[in-house]
């Protein structure tokens, strides 16, 4: 169909980071004024390829053509200067300035060399009226919501001229008007030539604006397609789609012991009415969309941003932890899912970083080398864990992904609460590694302990819990037992109220 | 991933910085260099050597304390003035009366301990930027103090002047303090829990608040331990120039100095990272400098730029070497 040069082309992109194959010749490409759903599970390469195109990462092979002629982007400026705008999910407005300002970020218009106030104004307030809002240039972007930051950041990419928009899940934090309305601005858009990048995981969103579709899976590309030959079904199987690896330890034979987490009604700022049971011996997934409240409840249960409406007992006893310290004393231990802001002292050693949570709790005049902290019991935890380091003394940062996520385990299992929560256990760890955290979760329930895995790796989810609870819109949705498809996870998980079994297939 | 397996033979379980050796065979070099060229080898013998210790005491106590604000990656700016706030106040108790001299010492102690908590809270429950808190701390105790104050307020009985210029041999009791000071806050910080969690919460603040580090009151406690150790210099000031004024702690830069002696010693700005023994090689080398320029017969301008030098020169040294931000 596409005779006339493509507005975008992107050839065979190969990107390799280190231990992991990002994209593998990834091939995609878009007309003028189409717009082009770009869909794929998380860690699929949607993010990586945007960033290929953006000029942030350079690919280790392939081509970028625009309009049919070749170019390498060195930098995301010489990206932004060939057209290529990207609105981020994290907008990327600054809030101190006025909307005008930001619009014209890094291309304020000038004369003689003077900020020309007046013009960035009027041009701004022209582009906005162009997407048919009546946002005041002057305001500051900060004050705005975040529906009518996006369409800042859309007028922002107007005023480049960009030729190719990219916009990643730009409707995640927006409610069902907004989102409406988001999807009309991308087609008005659209219509006036512009070639728009659309990536989202709400198929009801992709079905109703995108032209044509292509999905990555494992950093390939599985299938481009119309719209029109791609029922909702089709696209959900070929995103997750795969061989179900075989690492996934075999599930206790055993039943689960009584209830070591109960939770009835708990409800804060960002969940409400959440209700379930965590056993002694069980290991039980909580999947659903990224917002959808899965990584609220971690940071609620760890006592971070604690339930306000609390009913929550441990072991049978009620619990009512108001900060991670109380958390921990009441018998939870939370690995985050970010090592490197949130769990790992990067530049002190593999010892002192596996005794943290000891340390934490010892008596004042402990000292931090003393029983359980000794570097002879330390060291046997981590040997047992099977941690790989040049030495226990090496700083933490130069570890492998799946070693760092060992060490913080480590520090857990000295402490050795009741209920550990996992949060995306595996997320930049490799596949060796997976398979032995895996392993070590399964060990740690045999062991009566009760587990709660909150993870975005669907595979993963449906591979290693027994029971699966499923999160959308600060509540749970549903539960599935363990070995459910991804089709049936999935269905609860993007199900929109209006549509509630729109996924079903 | 590596097939050796990891089994460190127990070792110090913590690794040396290579920053105090260094640092300190510098600053013989220079100090020898200096003496043998000059041709003032007098300054060689002991009562040379004792004297450029002696110039470490001040900055060196102060620098002390100001190591633990800044491994629990904080910082105190208003050091030099409470500094002045010591030690005006040990010389106006005292009155020249020996037998004030515990009180003195003692409320000297415990406005400083409160100083501390002012800072470490303001920070940690209020949040705001350590660099904004302590210099707002610090025009706040300059403030009071200048009103109170303009000139030598009382002073010190001969007594207590024994602590600047008694000796236990050859050896001045103010440099044995500074040393014994140092093996105290080298032992706190490599074996006691509050050391571990200087560094925990220095090097990932919210990682330690998560792992039920009560990350609040280590800030504090890194805090008391900079005024206290502010505390203890004005004391020193005051026993040396035996009255304290409202200016001491102003006039010898305390605040800045004891930072850069700080980072030239290989503590981490950012927090996290470093110990007392860079810190006091630090100092050393400041001394030095002062010694040297003393020899050559310089002013004490270029000193200046020398050591705003040295400064830049060791922390980009520091992120050259770990290919990081450093400070």
């Amino acid at each position: 169909m596409e005779q006339a040069a493509l507005a975008l082309e992107m050839l065979d992109i190969t990107k390799t980071f280190p231990g992991v194959q990002a994209l593998d010749a990834v091939s995609f490409g878009c007309a003028r004024g189409e717009v082009h759903a770009l869909c794929g599970e998380n860690g699929a390469g949607k993010s990586t390829l945007i960033k290929v195109l953006g000029g942030v990462y350079r690919p280790d092979g392939g081509t970028i053509r625009l309009d049919g002629r070749e170019v390498a982007f060195s930098h995301p400026i010489v990206a932004r200067r060939a057209g290529i705008s990207i609105i981020h999910q994290e907008l990327s407005l600054l809030p101190q300035r006025s909307v005008a300002e930001n619009i014209f970020l890094g291309v304020e218009p000038t004369r003689f060399g003077i900020l020309d106030r007046r013009t960035m104004r009027d041009e701004a307030g022209r582009l906005l009226r162009r997407l048919g809002s009546s946002i005041a240039p002057a305001s500051l972007a900060g004050d705005l919501s975040i529906a009518h930051q996006q369409i800042v950041e859309i007028a922002k990419a107007l005023a480049i001229d960009a030729r190719i928009l990219v916009m990643d899940e730009p409707t995640a934090a927006l409610d069902r008007v907004d989102a409406g309305r988001l999807l009309d601005l991308v087609r008005k858009v659209s219509a006036e030539g512009v070639t728009i990048v659309y990536i989202s995981h709400r198929m009801v969103e992709i079905q109703a604006v995108a032209d044509r579709v292509t999905v990555l899976k494992d950093g390939r590309t599985v299938m481009t397609t119309t719209l029109a030959e791609a029922p909702t079904g089709r696209l959900v199987r070929a995103m997750v789609g795969r061989d179900l690896a075989d690492f996934y330890p075999p599930r206790s034979s055993l039943p689960p012991g009584p209830p070591t987490l109960n939770v009835r009604g708990a409800a804060n700022g960002q969940l409400h009415d959440v209700s379930f049971e965590v056993r002694a011996g069980e290991i039980v997934g909580v999947a659903g969309l990224e917002g959808s409240g899965k990584d609220a409840l971690a940071r609620a249960l760890i006592g971070d941003e604690p339930f306000e409406v609390e009913a929550m007992e441990i072991c049978g006893r009620a619990a009512k932890p108001g900060h991670p310290r109380a958390a921990i004393q009441a018998g939870i231990g939370r690995l985050s899912d970010d090592r490197k802001r949130e769990g790992l002292l990067m530049q002190q050693s593999v010892r002192d970083n596996a005794t943290l949570i000891e340390r934490a709790f010892a008596p004042a005049l402990r000292s931090p080398t003393a029983e359980p902290m000794s570097p002879q019991s330390t060291d046997k935890r981590l040997i047992q864990l099977d941690v790989r380091a040049a030495s226990f003394e090496q700083e933490a940062q130069f570890l492998s992904g799946g070693n760092q996520q060992k060490v913080i385990i480590a520090r857990w299992l000295a402490r050795d609460p009741e209920i550990f929560i996992f949060c995306e256990p595996t997320r930049g760890v490799d596949v060796a590694a997976k398979a032995a955290i895996y392993q070590i979760m399964r060990d740690l329930a045999r062991r009566g302990r009760a587990i709660l895995m909150i993870s975005s790796d669907l595979p993963e989810i449906i591979g290693v819990s027994d029971r699966i609870l499923i999160m959308r819109e600060g509540t749970l949705a549903g539960e599935l037992p363990g070995g459910a498809t991804e089709e049936e996870v999935m269905a609860i998980a993007v199900a929109h109220d209006r549509e509630p079994h729109a996924m079903a297939s | 991933m590596s097939d050796q397996q990891a089994i460190a033979p127990a070792p110090a379980w913590r690794r040396y910085s290579a920053a105090p050796p260094l640092l300190l065979v510098g600053s013989i070099l220079l100090y020898v260099g200096v003496a043998l060229w000059t041709g003032q080898t007098r300054m060689l013998e002991t009562d040379g050597v004792i004297g450029l210790l002696q110039r470490m005491v001040g900055l060196g106590i102060v620098a002390l304390g100001q190591t633990f604000a800044i491994i629990a990656g904080s910082i105190d700016l208003s050091v030099a003035n409470l500094i002045s706030v010591a030690a005006v106040l040990a010389s106006f108790i005292m009155q020249g009366r020996a037998d004030m001299m515990l009180a003195a010492v003692l409320i000297v102690l415990a406005v400083s301990a409160l100083v501390g908590v002012v800072n470490g809270a303001i920070i940690s429950r209020l949040q705001v930027s350590p660099f904004i808190a302590t210099l707002g701390v610090g025009l706040i105790l300059q403030g009071l103090l200048s009103a109170s104050f303009t000139d030598f307020a009382g002073s010190v009985p001969k007594e207590f002047q024994l602590v600047a210029y008694s000796t236990f041999g050859v050896v001045p009791y103010s440099v044995a303090a500074l040393f014994a000071l140092a093996a105290l806050a080298s032992f706190v910080l490599w074996a006691t829990r509050f050391g571990a969690h200087l560094y925990a919460v220095g090097g990932n603040a919210e990682g330690a608040r998560l792992a039920g580090i009560r990350t609040d009151l280590v800030t504090i406690g890194a805090h008391v331990v900079c005024s206290l150790s502010a505390g203890l210099t004005g004391l020193y000031l005051a026993s040396r120039l035996r009255s304290g004024a409202p200016w001491v702690g102003r006039d010898g830069v305390y605040d800045l100095e004891s930072i850069a002696v700080v980072v030239i010693g290989g503590t981490l700005l950012a927090g996290g990272r470093g110990g007392v023994w860079g810190t006091l090689a630090g100092v050393l080398l400041f001394a030095t400098l002062d010694a040297a320029f003393n020899m050559l017969g310089v002013s004490a301008y270029p000193k200046l730029v020398l050591r705003g030098a040295i400064v830049i020169l060791a922390v980009a040294v520091y992120t050259f070497r770990t290919r990081g931000h450093v400070a």
